[in-house]
This record gives structure tokens, C-alpha cells and sequence, in this order.
């Protein structure tokens, strides 16, 4: 799984943990790194994500839809799933202020066997905003 | 002028020392299932 990771575009290094069943994953400087393909990656290589966490900085803009949206690059962004923490987010919305937050991208669904989608486009839980 | 040649070097030693916050993914970590 960790040489089926690090073939990844925009990934730099893959640290994996077998006793907690915990896989960090560097994203390189300059490169961009798709969370969805990690999930896939990591599914084709027979091992099953119960949840990927998230830390980014960038944008909080709203998207075509109205939805309130985690811009990371210009052509790279996650909608966010509205709970407590992201209702501090919205006095940023469309301004040019970096906000770092670490999120919630997937979780397993409980009770559920079957091999998640990874064509599902990934909804941004806020976890934690960081101050920096 | 000595103080002010200071002053300006240290303003600008500021300025590249601050790490800009720059917009992107810098962490992720997933929980997996069924690794041997």
C-alpha cells in the first residue's frame, strides 16, 4: 500500500503505522496532491479507509451552488459540511484571508461492507481551526 | 544613518523570515482496515 501511495502525484512521503492502523501522508511543497485518489489508491491495493483527516490552509469561497467551499488551489477545492465550527468561517467567505483547519474528508459508513465510491465527491468536516 | 541603515536591515530580514501562509493540502492521515 505505502509503494502504491507514493506513486501518487504530489505526494511526498507516506509514513505507515501497522499497530494503529495509521497512514500519514506528506504532501511534496509545490505539488498537488487529490485526496480522492489517495482513497482509491489505497482501496486497489486491498486495504479498506475507515476515515481521512485533513489539515489545509486556503479560501473560504461559495461555490455555484451557494455551498461554502475550502479553496486550496484555484482549480482545487472541498465543499464544506456545515456544522458549529464552520459558521466561524463564514465572516471569511469570499475575502482573500488564509484560514489553516484541519478536517474530516471521509468516513467509513457504519455497519456497511461494501466498498466506498470514490467517484463520491469528499465533503469537508471542520474538526478544528487553527490559528496561525 | 548608521541607525537607519539598521533599521531597514532588520525590516527586511523580517520580511523573509516570516513564513507566508500559502494555500494548500499540508497533512493528511487516514485510519485504515485490513492492513496486514
Amino acid at each position: 500500500m505505502k509503494q502504491h501511495l507514493q506513486r501518487q502525484s504530489g505526494v511526498a512521503n507516506v509514513e505507515v503505522s501497522l499497530i494503529d492502523g495509521k497512514v500519514d501522508v506528506t504532501p511534496k511543497e509545490d505539488g498537488q496532491i487529490e485526496p480522492a485518489q489517495l482513497l482509491k489508491a489505497t482501496y486497489d491495493s486491498g486495504v479498506s479507509v475507515a476515515e481521512l483527516d485533513m489539515t489545509a490552509s486556503g479560501k473560504v469561497v461559495k461555490d455555484s451552488s451557494g455551498n461554502r467551499s475550502l479553496q486550496v488551489k484555484p482549480d482545487q477545492s472541498f465543499v464544506i459540511s456545515p456544522n458549529e465550527l464552520s459558521k466561524g468561517l463564514e465572516s471569511l467567505l469570499d475575502s482573500s484571508t488564509l484560514v489553516t483547519v484541519r478536517g474530516q474528508l471521509y468516513k467509513k459508513p457504519a455497519g456497511k461492507q461494501k466498498k466506498a465510491e470514490a467517484s463520491v465527491p469528499l465533503k469537508l468536516v471542520i474538526l478544528e481551526v487553527k490559528k496561525e | 544613518m548608521n541607525r537607519k541603515h539598521l533599521a531597514l536591515l532588520l525590516l527586511a530580514g523580517c520580511v523573509f523570515v516570516v513564513p507566508k501562509l500559502e494555500a494548500q493540502i499540508k497533512h493528511i492521515e487516514m485510519r485504515v482496515e485490513g492492513m496486514t
